[in-house]
């Protein structure tokens, strides 16, 4: 409780989490859009003479199988990365989002029919999914990043529904039904509010999983094609060198490891931060 | 047995440490009953858990010594105090519905102690338990012990728990608001049996409550905690007919008691300090009436004879009065009005269906439970109809079912002259304006990520009742209606006290000009200085707006005091119906005769 006549309490400085994350997840998307000017050479350039080169002074972080430079490769993988992750998650949460709080909120034969249905959608490998959908098309990334967003709605779908379940039982639901408002209403500017900051913690960890299972659809061959530089991409194609040049993999697989740990750390803290209810819990 | 040092306990938090208890000195000798009231956020229940060693990570001991006879608690290893509560200490909790495992036998439940510190196998400690079920009142005792938490009911639960409780034979019995929960007519058949556990046994308790009539029937002495400090220590009755402190007169004042109907009750304006820098002197100066320039001083527990009261002024405050609240003027003279809501022959059964053979044969699978059953009632503008019953009864649901917020099964509704019944949702917005609703808890009711000018501008700008440039000026008087300044207008929910949430709960539901408001419990949820305020409100509001309630209460007292009709409620059915007075006077139905013995008094007046 704020002490008496304070309308607003003194905004809360950042948490240390939410710096971390911000810092991280911040450096990473402006080397990526950076990648362009600062990358030291040549990122799809083949060079055979300097093939396999460990990180030495001209490449710091070393070259691959054809002789490009690994760092350069990586800073223009970042931007895939990130745009199959986000835009992959961005889907399912559109997608995802109204199906939870449909079926949490009607309940009844819709929640069955939709609950389900996702059943049936999760109990297939995801990996397994993503190559139906794909199989069809010729590869494209975005059409990756929609297949990967497809596999995700499900978990989205079953998340929203039990944020919904509670909040649906919640008295402010009954306020809203005995002032006539309309079922979108109450759905989407009633409950969604409440449902963010789960939706968001969840969300920032899809965002990861998105990066993975877009990096092993690429291995496929389904989605980003050689010579791009997608850092699953870049994994996958340095396995086979694993004993002689293992910083082919290294690079990006570090790089996958801290943006994970980057959004993960942000998604923490902004739920601490947004949700309202745990901020007076701590204050109390 | 059991006696409290000069205990101080702090919780860590954020920022700081908060003084849940400073300088707490209790004693009870052996065989007697001490009662700890206070509200919430008094340091109650601290005091409880320290005595059974039972305080969380983030409490700290600052000072004090809990003596078990010669033993101190606090400075015992883990261990021992572990051994203490499994032997001569034992603690009953205040919810009967979740202490309990619900995957495992009462029996089991009530023999565990047994089995962890005294060796016994399970077999002994299950008959055991059974002697023990039988020692608490339960029929059947043998049956019970092999049953499932899921299969009693609230008062069996808390019998069984009393039993548990029994079971390592303890000397200290501490209760933790024990009847909290219940029904009236089930609570005072708990109080029976502690009183007689107390002669058979020769116990010790240490009895914890907010409800200081249930404090004079069951304790020998009791001490009132305000802020973490006791404030007032003596024999019970002494303390309830002549309180000393300003605080405990003020909380008694502000007590609705059956048989004394005032227009208004006392009401203790302000709230609780903030007890990360608690004030230097009296914690009570800022909301009390009496205070002088010598409350700002440290208070010491001043020792008036039988009497200890932390309060420089006590002797001469031995005589006064707390101050009765001024009601607002009405703005026209009150008349019974022409009828608001009028409901006939309504009904709502809920049907179960019985898994399996339900979904085959609907008619032979489904179970029928009628939650309201074949009720009549109207109200009239400015009137009140108190609505009581115990939990169960069908209160909430006959209340939801008038407003069409659960669909009726049967009966027609008539509210401001128009049907309500029988017609399709969306023919009910006109309803809806003229209609509203005032729910239990102000935590669920207001949701957590609006702001209180967003909650109380949606009605308004729903119902288009004012232009979009008056809705500021509209929220202000909703504001002022229910006395709470206008800068809470940018507030949370988080950033309110209990009252004021529910003030703002009432300031929506006025907020289109109702006629008619459905009060589902509302001042349940609240400490007595808090119900005292919303009661006062709710009495102005009808009075000067001419809204008509449906006020629905499990505490007769409340109703008793407010309502100008009422109703009482039995499974589904209205029982008995009438003027207040006449009902609370000369009751009719043997339930409400019931109902109104088990009430706990706060005086022997209206016995």
């Amino acid at each position: 409780m704020p002490p008496e006549g304070s309308v607003f309490a003194p905004r809360k400085p950042l948490s240390p989490q939410l710096k971390a994350g911000l810092a991280i997840t911040g450096a990473i998307i402006l080397l990526g859009l950076l990648a362009p000017w600062i990358a030291p050479h040549p990122w799809d350039t083949i060079s055979m003479r300097t093939r396999f080169l460990p990180p030495n002074a001209t490449y710091w972080l070393g070259t691959d199988e054809y002789g490009r430079d690994v760092l350069s490769r990586l800073l223009m993988g970042t931007r895939l990365s990130l745009a199959m992750g986000v835009g992959a998650t961005a889907f399912s949460l559109a997608i995802g989002v109204p199906i939870g709080l449909a079926a949490g909120y009607f309940r009844g034969w819709i929640d069955e029919a939709l609950m389900r249905a996702a059943d049936v959608l999760m109990a297939l490998p995801p990996i397994m999914l993503g190559l139906l959908v794909l199989a069809v098309t010729p590869p494209a990334l975005w059409k990756t990043a929609l297949a990967v967003g497809f596999v995700y709605v499900p978990q989205i779908a079953r998340l929203a529904r039990s944020v919904t379940l509670s909040l649906a039982n919640e008295d402010f639901i009954q306020a809203a039904k005995a002032r006539a408002e309309s079922t979108s209403y109450i759905l989407f500017r009633e409950i969604l509010p409440n449902a963010w900051p789960p939706l968001i913690v969840e969300a920032s960890l899809r965002v990861t999983y998105a990066i993975l299972l877009g990096s092993a659809l690429s291995f496929l061959g389904l989605g980003a094609q050689p010579p791009s530089s997608d850092w699953g991409l870049m994994i996958s194609e340095a396995r086979s060198f694993l004993d002689r040049a293992p910083w082919i993999a290294f690079a990006p697989g570090l790089a996958m490891c801290l943006l994970v740990i980057g959004i993960n750390l942000l998604g923490d803290g902004a739920r601490e931060r947004l949700d309202p209810r745990l901020k007076a819990r701590v204050k109390a | 047995m059991l006696t409290i040092e000069n205990l101080t306990v702090h919780y860590q938090v954020l920022g700081g440490a908060i003084e849940a208890l400073t300088s707490v000195s209790l004693s009870a000798t052996k065989g007697s009953t001490l009662a700890l009231v206070g509200e919430s956020g008094s340091g109650k229940s601290t005091v409880a858990l320290a005595a059974m060693g039972l305080l969380p990570a983030e409490a700290k001991v600052i000072s004090g010594r809990v003596l078990l006879e010669r033993d101190d608690m606090l400075a015992m290893t883990p261990a021992a105090r572990r051994a203490l509560r499994g032997t001569r200490v034992s603690l009953v909790f205040q919810d009967p519905f979740s202490v309990l495992n619900p995957s495992l036998r009462i029996g089991e439940q009530v023999g565990e102690t047994l089995v962890h510190h005294r060796g016994f196998s399970a077999a002994q400690a299950f008959a055991r338990a059974v002697e023990l079920l039988d020692e608490v009142g339960i029929v059947n005792p043998a049956a019970v012990a092999r049953a499932y938490p899921h299969e009693l009911s609230g008062g069996m639960r808390q019998r069984a728990l009393i039993a548990g409780a029994l079971a390592a034979e303890p000397e200290l019995l501490i209760l933790d608001e024990p009847t909290t929960a219940l029904d009236v007519t089930i609570e005072a058949q708990i109080l029976s049996l502690l009183e007689r556990l107390r002669e058979t046994r020769g116990l010790t308790m240490l009895f914890i409550s907010h409800n200081l009539g249930v404090v004079r029937r069951i304790a020998d002495e009791v001490a009132v905690l305000y802020a973490g400090e006791v404030v007032e220590q003596g024999r019970t009755q002494d303390v309830l007919r002549a309180p000393m402190h300003p605080y405990t007169k003020g909380l008694l004042a502000a007590i609705p008691r059956l048989g004394q109907k005032k227009t208004h009750l006392a009401a203790i304006p302000g709230r609780l300090p903030d007890l990360r820098s608690p004030p230097a002197g009296c914690r009570f100066q800022a909301r009390c009436p009496f205070a002088t320039p010598a409350s700002a001083a440290p208070q010491t527990l001043l020792d008036l004879g039988e009497r200890h009261v932390r309060c420089t002024n006590a002797a001469a405050l031995r005589d006064a009065v707390w101050p009765a609240a001024t009601p607002m003027p009405p703005d026209a003279a009150r008349s019974a009005g022409e009828t608001v809501v009028d409901v006939a022959g309504l009904s709502k059964s809920f049907t179960r269906s019985r898994g399996l053979l339900g979904a085959l044969m609907p008619r032979l699978g489904r179970d029928e439970l009628k939650a309201v059953d074949d009720v009549s009632l109207s109200i009239a503008s400015g009137e009140v109809l108190g609505l009581v019953g115990e939990s169960g009864s069908g209160k909430t649901t006959l209340g939801r079912t008038i407003l069409r917020l659960i669909e009726p099964s049967a009966g027609t509704i008539t509210i401001a002259g128009e049907t309500v019944s029988g017609r399709p949702q969306r023919a009910l917005v006109p309803m809806r304006r003229v209609a509203q609703i005032v729910f239990q808890n102000p935590d669920s009711s207001l949701n957590p990520r609006k702001t209180v000018r967003e909650l109380l501008g949606r009605p308004i700008a729903r119902f288009g009742l004012a232009p979009s440039g008056e809705i500021p000026s509209r929220i202000n008087a909703l504001l002022d209606l229910v006395r709470l300044p206008s800068h809470y207008a940018e507030r949370y929910a988080h950033q309110m006290s209990g009252g004021e949430k529910q003030r703002v709960g009432i300031a929506r539901a006025l907020a289109t000009n109702p006629r008619f408001i459905v009060c589902d419990e509302p001042v349940s949820a609240l400490d007595v200085s808090v119900q005292a305020a919303i009661i006062n409100l709710l009495a102005d509001l009808r009075d000067r707006l001419g809204v008509a309630y449906l006020f629905i209460s499990h505490d007769i007292s409340v109703v008793a005091h407010l309502a100008d009709k009422v109703a009482v409620m039995y499974r589904g059915k209205i029982v008995e119906t009438g003027a207040s007075d006449a009902i609370m006077n000369a009751p009719q139905h043997p339930y409400t005769r019931r109902l109104l013995d088990a009430v706990p008094r706060l005086d022997d007046g209206a016995d």
